[in-house]
Parts: C-alpha cells; structure tokens; sequence
C-alpha cells in the first residue's frame, strides 16, 4: 500500500502540471491576498473615521430628542472577507438607531463609498481562486489516473500483483491529495503570512480556528473534483475522451450553472404582497397620528380652544422654542414608514413654564404609542421583509447547492461570517441595542423629561447611554452554519467513491 | 489546405467535444434571449416614463424664469435594444444625470438648475449572490474561449503522440498549408454550433412583438460578430501555438487551461483592483459634500451683505450675479468630482487591456452600447444638451425688448410665455461612428494578439521536429 502511495506521489510531483499548479496558485492568491488586503485596510479605515464622527455628532446634541439620525452605528468589516467576502461589502454598514423603527439590514446606508464606478469589476477573494483553480487542477490530476494506466497498460501490470483493487483506487486518492493539498497550503500559508505582517489586521485564536474551518471545506470541495474526474476516468477508456469530459463538466459546474440559473431563475417579489403590508404599516401609523392628535385636541393647556386646536406646528405656544421638526421615513420598498414630530427649546420663558409639564407628558405618551406602534409594525414588517428578500436570496443560494462551487462558496462563507446569517447577527445585535436604548430611556423617564426637547435646565447626557458593541458568534455558531453544506459535500464524496470503487472493481482490463 | 481543413473539419464533427459545445452554447444562448425577453421591455417602459414625465414637466411650464430654474430636470439614459450582447454592468451605472430638486431658496432666489451626476451605490437592499449576468459576452468571452482551446489543444501534439504529424509533413504540403488547414478546419467546427446558437437566440428575440431590432442594431450585430470571430480567432492560434510548442497534449492542456483561467477569469478583476488601489482616490462623498458647503458659504460671504441691500436695479444686478455664479460653481464641483471618478476607472480599464478577454468585452460593450464607455458617451450627450438649455435661455430672454436681461432674478428675465414646444428636449442618442472611435484601441490591440499569435504559432510549427 506505502509503495503504492509513494509511486503515485512521485509519478505526481515529478509532473509540469504539479510546479504549474503551485505556481499559478501561489501566484493568484498572493496577488489577491494583497489587493484584498489593502480593501481592507481603506474599508477599516473609514469605519473607524465613521465611528468617530458619528460619536461626536452625538455629543453635539444638546436634548435628546435630537439624537435622532445622530445615533448611529457602524458595521466593522470581517477580517475574513479576505478568504471569502460574501455579503460584507455588499450591504450597508452605516445605520441608525433609533425608537420609531426596528433597524434591519435594509434600512443600513454606505459610508464612505468613495467611487462608485469601481464597482464595475468584480472582486475576487481566495475562495474564488480556490474555486476555480483547484478545481481545475484536481481534474487534471484525475483524468488520467485509470483510463491513462489503461491505456498505456501499466493497469494490467499493477493488477496481476495480489494487491486488491480497492487499495490501488486508495493509494491514487490519497497520493493526489496529497499533491493538491501542496498548493493549497503553501498559498493559504503565504496568504496568512501577509495577513498577520499588516498592522491593521488582527486574527485572533478563532479566526484562525475560522481558516481551518476554510481549509477542511477547501479539502472536501478539491476531493470531490479529484472524484470527479476519477469516476469519468474510470468510465472512460481513453485519457482524451476522459479529459474532454472533465473539462466540460468543469466548465458547466463552475462557469456556467452557478450563472445560468441565477440568470435564468431571476426571482423577483411581488409588489401586491409588498403594497398591502405597506399600506397595512401606514394605516398603524395613521392610527397612531390620529390617537396623537386626539391627545393634544383634548388637552386646553397644549392646545387651548383660544388658538382654535393649534398644536405641534406652534410649539404649543412655548416660549423659546427655536424650531419643530419632523422626521419621516417613507420608503415602500422597504416597507419603512414613520413620521415623528418634535421641538427644539432653547430657553423655555417663564411665562410658559407651567405648560412644560403638560408637554413631558404629551411626550411621555407620544413615544411610548411610538414604541408600541413599531412593535405592531414589525410583527407584519419582519415576515413581509422576509418573504420579499430573504426568500429569494435563499432560493437563489439553494439553486447554486446544485452544484460543488455553491455548496462550497456557502460554507466558506458560513465559516468567514460573511454569509446572510453572519451579517444578520450583526443586525440582530443592533436590534438588541436599540431596544437598550429605549428601555434605558423608559428608565431614566427620559423620553417625558425636560432634556428630551429642552435644553435650558440640563443638557443630555450621553455617555450613560448604554455603549454599542458588536462581537462576531462564536466558532461554535459558524461551524453548525457550516455543517451542513460540507455534510452534503462529505456525503457527495463518499457517493462519488463508493461508485468509483464499484466500476473499477467491476471492469475488465 | 482544403482538404485538411475538412479532414480536419470531419474528425470535429463526430468528436464528443463537438456534440457537448452544440448543447452548451444552445442552452446558453437561448436562456439569454429568453431573459432578454423578459427584462428589456420593462426597462423600455421605465425609460419611456421618465422620459414622458420629465418632459412634462418641462412641457407644463411657460414662465421663462421657472423654466431656467426647474431646467429640464433629469436626463435618462437610453436603454440599448442590444444589452442582451453585454449587460457591461449597466446595473452600477446611473441612469439619469441632472437633478431635480431646488438646492436653495433664500426669499425669490432660488437656486439655478446644474448638471449634477448622482453616484449610484448598488442596491444595497439585494441580499442575492452575486452573479455575472449571462450575456453574449460571458458566452464568448468565457465559455467560447475555453472551447476554442479544447478545439486546439490536441490538435498538432495529438498528431505528434499519435505518429500521423509524420506522416502529413511527409507530404509534400508546406508546413504553413497545414496549419492553415487545421486553423481552417477548427475554426469552421467552432462557427457551426455558435451560429446555430446565435440564429436561434436572434430567431427568439426578433420573434417577439416587443422588441424590434433596427437597422442600425443589425447592423451593429454584424460588427459584433464579426468581433467574436476575431476573438475565436485568438483562442485558436493561442491552442495551436501551445500545441505546436508542447510534446504531449496533456501537458499542453495544462498550460492552456491555466493561461485560460489567469487572462480570462482572474485578470479582468485583479488588474483593476489593483491599478484602482494604488491611483490617486478620488475625492470621497463626504470631502465632496464639504467642498460644496465651504465654496457656497465663501460665495455668500461675497456677496451677502450687497444681495439685499434695497430693490435697485444694481441689487438686482448682483443677484443676478450671485445666482449665475452659484450654478456655474456647483457645476464645476460637480465636473470636477465626476473626471476625478472617470479618471480612475479609465487607468484601470487601460491596464486591464492585457487581457483578450477585458479588450473583447470592452469591444461588445462599445459596440452593443452598454457598459462605461457609453455611460460616458451619454454623460457629454446630456453636458451638450444643457449647454443648448442655457443658451435656448438666453437667447429667449435677448429677443424680448422688454425683459432687463438679468437671468436669476424673477423680475430681471423675459415675462412673456414661452412657447413649450420651441423648449429644447432631450434625447440620448447612440452614434455608430462615436463608438467605433471609441473601439479602435480596442480593435487595433484584439487583431494584435490575433497577429502575434497566429505568427507565433506559424514559426512555431515550421520549425517543429517531428
């Protein structure tokens, strides 16, 4: 059996194909490697310089009605984008926190784009390489491996010796492996050589525990187009028929199905559904305008009968107010509809002094109706978004499981928390936080306070605020995302085995 | 030669190869068509609209001033009739340029109507993978590309491992006959399905009573696949020169493959990124945004404390000023940030050249009227046309006596209507001899390739040992 291996290995490394291997693997993911990493690097840095801001714009505001559209979270980017990018450019990374929406994925804006037309070229990350070139490489390496022995008729000489078959088809696979798993490792060496020299980046013990995870995926994903190739090798008695074969379903599986059927199941949302629910959440918020202007009717002192039902508009006739606001957001598609009032008094007179209380309470009640009233809305809003978005994104990923290259991009992907889920957690947590905000406002009797529109007798204080802070799951969490595509992975490759295994045994030299 | 070529042509049309690139590029071919089927009409009505809309607006104004001021809002770009050849990343690319909104209004100032060019960030909504749309040129560019050198790759070492390449030079055929003859032979192979795909995707597309191909777009379509017969052309000689080169065909697979896979699939992403990288960044949105605030607010500081003074025909002179000078300002920022943006993807796109593949689809993108360079063409389209809108406002505003000719202030320009039909309107247009200006780099350095490598595999061949 040793022999055997040993025969095979050298047969392999001795080749041109082999050095040709290394040497465009190496010299892809190092280039790569690079020109990802130094992405990264300008993407890091506008975070941080969009977390500073962002910070200080806050601080700037005086009550804390003001905080909204100052409050705003950034998303870090993932280190691990460099293996497999994913979603991590693709969606926003800018968003804002606050009480009249549950922020989701879709409501995240871009900072600091800087030239939009370079989105024209794609950007290729190390999976992609992988993707493509092992791939093609493990094929080569297949193709020839029984239907080549055959022709020139070694087969025939290895077969006479009591070796069983089954231990010749496992010494072909493990010394090919063995050659693949060269190239793979040197580049991800290198690659990760280049990752821990930059400053900027910082792998910890779980990003590395992370990369193995890419790896193992990377093992199974070459394994089963080394089988690939060997199942068509064994179907096939000549190396030129076998190789003709392999390239075209190269071809197919990797450049053309993952594109064919997204092209060709384009899957669009129905805008009846999406029109409904939106009216629906419009209709909720009407109630609430309605409920919020019934409250201010009844009450003489906000809206004495004098002034004939003036309300908002005039500040409820408090002295000093220099400005009202509106904030609306209004956007169908997202199904995201609000609109909040508010004031802003600089020095509240002393003649209008007693109709301050009356005020905090009108916003005590105004905010707390908001509260409920987004809670209404995102028991319709959250399935209405699912359905219309993250249903067709996850069909449009199960298609791809069709093939190896989609099963592999997903676990990758799960592994470098790029997926859908990764960039989820990182909404999830911004959900978690603006429900911080608002219990820590409810409280601190901050949303019926003084500070909340005036800013006469003590201005906001924003530090006690409760801080944002992300952490990427657990290993744990990624590897159970991952599991089951590299299952279905594994799985494929002990089919494809069993079958290599039970035509070989099966055919006649 | 003839006969090589059909000998050639013969071994081809029973191979397994053969049969597998029929299937492929048929069912390639035909989900382009049908998907172009079911996206250009739409794309088609959403142009119409806006451009109905705009127009209207326009249309529904008769005052000289509020003409001036609203301009003729956005400018939309045409949809070309040929996308489905390149999709050229249409989707990335703003489709109107202009603007539509007021910037400010201070009192009866209001500010003049500029050229704007909104930045579009790809719809951050879509959570789907990200795919290459399959459009001719990914049909051409990547999979024809690879099939041209499956084609090739065997067909001199193959000869050679096989003993029959002896037996042909042993003839008394120059060497250069023979390979023409397998050039020929593997060329004609490769055309036949192609063409079978292509008759069937136009068949399907010019079957449809919602889209009708003009002259001009057939004529286009010829160009185009004249192109990809160039393109083909490359593939093949870059097969037979690596044949000729190699002993055994296996080893020239490999080389091909991996050639293959670095031009072809990784250059036309990792070049620019890199070239991109490493120029000078254009100004960012928000240093954009300062620039615009901090120029606005020295303008004012000019002329703040004259801009109100009193209701003098000289105040009004200076308003006049003022509002003339914020537009042209905001125009050249505007300008200014736009080459800034152009520039960088133009280095980019000149160092991607070194790839066949990036010159192909830059050569479709032209030609089929998508992607950049016809993003750029339609961007000067829309910088005349409102250069035509200025001057149309002017020149009205002269031919009334009457008006103080002060164009900014209300009561400083024409009061007489206008008449809505004699307002210039807009209209994209694509011009066939802009484009192939724009191609001729392109073209000069595809049939360079083609030259160099067909030479290449000629001196290779002749001197060959059998």
């Amino acid at each position: 059996m040793m022999t055997l291996i040993r025969r095979e290995l050298l047969d392999n490394l001795m080749t041109f194909r082999f050095a040709a291997a290394v040497f465009i693997t190496l010299l892809l993911v190092v280039a790569n490697t690079i020109v990802l990493l130094k992405d990264y690097e300008q993407r890091l840095t506008a975070y941080n310089k969009a977390v500073k801001e962002s910070h200080q714009e806050l601080r700037e505001k005086k009550t804390y009605s003001g905080y909204a559209g100052a409050l705003v979270v950034q998303r870090p980017p993932n280190p691990l984008s460099i293996f497999n990018l994913g979603l991590d450019k693709q969606v926003g990374n800018k968003i804002e926190v606050y009480h009249a929406f549950v922020p989701t994925i879709w409501d995240a804006e871009k900072h600091g784009a800087d030239n939009p037309f370079l989105n024209l070229f794609t950007s290729i990350d190390i999976v992609l390489v992988f993707q493509g070139v092992l791939s093609l490489l493990a094929l080569i390496f297949a193709y020839d491996a029984l239907a080549g022995e055959h022709e020139r008729g070694t087969l025939r000489l290895v077969l006479t010796h009591p070796i069983q078959r089954g231990y010749i088809l496992c010494a072909k696979y493990i010394s090919a492996m063995l050659c693949l798993l060269v190239p793979l490792l040197i580049s991800l060496f290198l690659s990760i050589i280049l990752l821990t020299t930059s400053a900027t980046i910082s792998l910890s013990t779980d990003d590395f525990l992370r990369i193995g995870g890419i790896v193992l995926t990377s093992l199974l994903y070459v394994s089963l187009f080394y089988l690939i190739g060997l199942c068509i090798s064994a179907m096939t008695r000549r190396t030129s028929t076998a190789l003709m074969l392999c390239m075209f379903v190269w071809g197919c599986l990797v450049l053309v199905y993952p594109n064919l059927i997204l092209t060709a199941v384009d899957i669009v949302p129905q805008p009846e559904t999406q029109t409904s629910v939106y009216n629906q959440i419009k209709q909720m918020w009407e109630k609430l305008d309605k409920e919020d202007k019934q409250f201010i009717r009844n009450d003489a002192v906000l809206s004495p009968p004098s002034r004939g039902g003036e309300d908002m508009a005039a500040g409820f006739g408090l002295e000093g107010v220099e400005y009202t606001f509106w904030k609306d957001e209004d956007k169908p598609s997202i199904l995201l509809y609000f609109h909040q009032t508010g004031l802003y008094a600089g020095k509240i007179g002393a003649e209008s002094e007693p109709q301050v209380p009356r005020v905090q309470d009108y916003y005590g009640f105004y905010n707390r109706e908001t509260i409920n009233t987004v809670q209404r809305t995102w028991l319709v809003r959250k399935p209405a978004l699912e359905a219309i978005y993250v249903q067709p994104a996850n069909l449009g990923r199960m298609l791809l499981r069709f093939s190896p290259v989609g099963l592999y991009d997903a676990a990758t992907e799960a592994w470098a928390g790029t997926d859908l889920e990764g960039i989820q957690d990182f909404f999830s947590t911004v959900q978690r936080y603006r429900r911080a905000v608002v219990d820590y406002f409810y409280d601190k009797k901050i949303f019926e306070s003084r500070q909340w529109f005036a800013a006469d007798k003590g201005t906001a204080d924003w530090d006690a605020l409760p801080q944002f802070s992300f952490q990427r799951s657990d290993t744990g969490i990624n590897a159970k995302r991952a599991l089951p595509d590299m299952l279905l992975l594994l799985t494929m490759n002990v089919i494809l085995f069993t079958v290599i295994m039970l035509i070989f045994i099966k055919s006649e030299v | 030669m003839w006969h090589i070529a059909k000998r050639e042509l013969y071994d081809n049309l029973n191979s397994l190869r053969f049969a597998l690139t029929t299937v492929l590029l048929l069912g390639l071919m035909l989900t382009n068509a049908l998907m172009h089927l079911q996206e250009h009409p739409a794309k088609i009505k959403k142009y119409r609209s806006s451009v109905a809309d705009a127009l209207n607006a326009l249309r529904s104004r008769t005052d000289l001033y509020d003409i001036a001021q609203r301009g003729p809002g956005l400018l939309y770009k045409k949809p070309s009739a040929l996308g489905f050849c390149a999709e050229g990343g249409d989707t990335l690319l703003p489709d109107a340029v202009g603007r539509n909104d007021t910037v400010w209004e201070d009192g009866e100032l209001k500010s003049f109507w500029t050229m704007k060019y909104p930045s579009t960030t790809p719809d951050l909504k879509d959570i789907r993978s990200d795919i290459t749309k399959v459009d001719w040129a990914f049909i051409i560019g990547s999979v024809l590309s690879l099939i041209a050198l499956l084609f090739t790759f065997d067909s001199i070492s193959g000869e050679r491992e096989r003993g029959t390449l002896r037996l042909i030079v042993a003839n008394s055929i120059p060497r250069h006959t023979v390979l023409t003859g397998k050039f020929l032979g593997a060329l004609i192979s490769i055309t036949i399905p192609f063409t079978l795909a292509v008759l069937m995707n136009l068949l399907v597309i010019s079957m449809s009573s919602h889209i009708r191909l003009d002259a001009e777009a057939w004529g286009r379509l010829s160009i185009i696949i004249f192109l990809v017969l160039v393109y083909t052309c490359l593939f093949l000689a870059l097969g037979l020169l690596v044949s000729a080169r190699a002993r055994q065909s296996a080893v020239s697979l490999v080389i091909l493959l991996l050639t293959w896979i670095v031009f072809v699939v990784f250059m036309p992403s990792v070049l620019p990124s890199i070239v991109s990288g490493f120029s000078p960044a254009p100004m960012t949105a928000d240093e954009f945004q300062e620039r615009i605030v901090q120029l606005d607010r020295e303008l004012l500081n000019k002329y703040d404390n004259r801009l109100w003074a009193d209701e003098t025909l000289k105040t009004k002179q200076v308003r006049s000023e003022y509002v003339t000078r914020d537009a042209e300002i905001q125009e050249r920022l505007n300008e200014e940030h736009l080459t800034q943006q152009i520039d960088q993807v133009q280095r980019a796109r000149t160092v991607s050249r070194v790839s066949p593949v990036t010159i192909f689809q830059h050569l479709l993108e032209s030609f089929a009227g998508t992607g950049f360079g016809r993003h750029l063409q339609f961007v000067e389209n829309a910088q005349r046309y409102a250069r035509q809108f200025r001057e149309f406002v002017v020149d009205t505003d002269r031919s009334d006596p009457e008006s103080l000719h002060l164009i900014g202030v209300r009561e400083g320009m024409s009061q007489k209507p206008v008449n809505p039909a004699a307002v210039p309107k807009f209209e994209d247009t694509l011009s066939l001899s802009k484009d192939f200006n724009a191609a001729a780099v392109d073209l000069l350095l595809l049939t360079l390739f083609v030259i160099v490598l067909l030479s290449g595999a000629y001196l290779a061949f002749v001197r060959v040992e059998v």
